[in-house]
């Protein structure tokens, strides 16, 4: 759509445009021309070159940090989707009482991050906690407690990521159903079809779009993951559930050595790039039919 | 007539079995929101018995204590400030940029469009590094605009990407019907787009809102003990072991009602703009 004569609406740009290259732009630029220093708050910067890359090949803590990070993301990830599909599915019929269920499943979503990772925490107390004394009932052995066993502590925080956002994969799938044509199911019904095979054949197929933009969102949202983390663990025990964000702050904001820490930014900025190119181009062709 | 009647048994059947297995899920999504509530309302003694209590006498001295004792009424109003400071300058910088990617065509625009977006991408922790730096040479560091200025680099792209979509969906006649009744532009968007853009302004806002509220990282960056904002505070509480749960379950209460309040009441909005436009 376009009007002819417009041009003052250009204009319209020019805040947001200023507003990021100085906010958002240089703050970047500044990461990676700082990435090249031996630099702490506070003391003068040494021009040391690509040295700050070096060093991040042989920090062992950093690259296990980035394991830790694609173990953490893969696994949220999956399972949201698996049990978002499941629930959606489930939740895909028009009565009162799903209705309800609609709308009560969204509090995760909306509830303050590091509030949820508090709750928890109390929940998972080794000693007091509720749900561990509800597992040790049940006669599973957790150890000490889930949180601080090295064994189970990402595992919990996976689970807390899963309790917060597979309700946001049941709306996105939701929405997508809803949106599904009838005409290949009545097809399917007279060809005989079971409900299986109309789910595995229709459905399925049907919904992927919705599925690909799904999962960017939530691994895009993944790679984030920072205030759960330190609400419960800190990264501990050890280096269990040190994800690469909680590295990257720590060498940066803890120990402040700025120069190192902007080389380990960049290391995930790429990463972010990558993956939001792929998420911005599927939005975009969504939106206006193709990239132009 | 037996075999319709066994159909819709079986129907029956099979929906409340679907029901079923729902609440099972939905109990488990709720069980921590129930148990913060009622946490929230206990006394000491109550806190920590096992097996877990749900029958007790609720008392309001968890509240009564974190209003009188804590900072909690400065670190509400922090984060209300910052919150409301996000929306107004994110709708101010990107709800004309949406109607302007809407309704003109331009080199780059897809670029553009692309930065924008990758903003809302990228891991805050890249992004607060640096920033804190620039905060502490221009001597924001420690101030709520210095929070104010952060989310709305994020919120910003995101009411620009959401708006785009919805000043597609309004006929650009009216506005040509404005211009060649003597308005301007400018005019045209004020006063015929904007005040049909209704929804998309106030799933822009609520979103605006969330965001910032629910921020942790930025203010834990960003903030000095004056302005910090309540998930700061409560994480203060959590070390406070010896005085139970029962503060920290209150302030979470303090904490996450006004979400979770907004969001549902403005449900339709919520979903709407949860799926980035990305589901039609």
């Amino acid at each position: 759509m376009q009007i002819s004569g417009r041009r003052t609406i250009h204009l319209f740009l020019l805040p947001i445009t200023v507003y990021l290259i100085i906010f958002f732009l240089y703050p970047v630029l500044f990461e990676l021309y700082i990435s090249f220093f031996d630099y702490s708050l506070g003391s003068p910067k040494k021009f040391i070159g690509i040295k700050n890359y070096l060093a991040m090949l042989k920090d062992e803590e950093f690259i296990i940090s980035l394991r830790i990070t694609s173990v953490f993301v893969v696994s949220a990830v999956f399972c949201q989707l698996t049990f978002g599909l499941l629930i959606a599915i489930l939740l895909n019929h028009e009565s009162r009482i799903m209705n309800i269920i609609r709308t009560l499943i969204l509090i995760p979503t909306v509830f303050t991050p590091l509030v949820a990772g508090l709750v928890w925490k109390a929940l998972l107390h080794p000693d007091l906690g509720p749900v561990t004394y509800y597992l040790r009932q049940l006669g599973i052995n957790i150890g000490r407690g889930l949180t601080v066993e090295r064994s189970t502590a990402l595992f919990s925080i996976v689970m807390i990521d899963v309790w917060e956002w597979t309700p946001l994969m049941v709306i996105i799938i939701l929405a997508g159903l809803k949106s599904l044509p009838e005409e290949p199911y009545e097809a399917g019904r007279i060809d005989g079809a079971s409900a299986w095979h109309l789910f595995r054949y229709i459905t399925l197929p049907l919904l992927r779009p919705t599925v690909v933009v799904a999962l960017l969102i939530r691994t895009l949202d993944a790679l984030k993951i920072f205030d759960i983390i330190w609400a419960i663990t800190r990264g501990g025990p050890g280096t269990a559930t040190t994800v690469a964000n909680i590295r990257i702050y720590d060498v940066g904001l803890q120990h402040l050595r700025i120069g190192y820490a902007s080389s380990l930014s960049n290391v995930l900025l790429v990463i972010g790039i990558l993956i939001g190119v792929l998420f911005v181009n599927v939005l975009y062709s969504r939106k206006y039919g193709g990239i132009r | 007539m037996t075999i319709f009647k066994s159909y819709s048994l079986k129907k029956k059947i099979f929906l409340a079995v679907r029901i079923l297995i729902v609440i099972t899920f939905l109990f488990f999504f709720l069980y921590p929101v129930f148990w913060v509530i009622q946490t929230a309302f206990k006394q000491r003694i109550d806190m920590f018995s096992l097996p877990p209590q749900y029958v007790f006498k609720p008392v309001m001295e968890n509240f009564k204590f974190i209003f009188e004792k804590m900072h909690v009424f400065q670190w509400t109003l922090n984060s209300s400030i910052i919150s409301l400071g996000t929306v107004v300058l994110s709708l101010i910088m990107g709800v004309p940029a949406g109607y302007a990617f809407s309704r003109v065509k331009f080199r780059g625009k897809y670029l553009l469009l692309m930065f924008i977006l990758l903003t809302r991408a990228l891991p805050p922790v890249i992004i607060v590094l640096p920033f804190r730096v620039i905060m502490h040479t221009i001597g924001l560091f420690g101030t709520r605009m210095a929070v104010i200025l952060i989310d709305t680099v994020y919120n910003a792209a995101f009411t620009a990407w959401l708006m785009s979509g919805i000043f597609e969906n309004i006929p650009v006649d009216l506005e040509e019907a404005g211009i060649i009744d003597g308005c301007t532009p400018i005019q045209a968007f004020i006063r015929i787009a904007l005040p049909l853009s209704k929804p998309g302004l106030v799933t822009s806002a609520l979103f605006a809102f969330i965001f910032s509220w629910n921020d942790f990282l930025f203010a834990l960056s960003l903030t000095s003990p004056p302005t910090a904002t309540l998930p700061l505070g409560m994480l203060s509480t959590f070390g406070m072991l010896s005085v139970g749960w029962t503060y920290m379950a209150a302030m979470g209460v303090i904490a996450v009602i006004p979400v979770v309040v907004v969001s549902l009441l403005l449900q339709r909005y919520y979903v709407s703009g949860l799926t980035f436009g990305g589901v039609k």
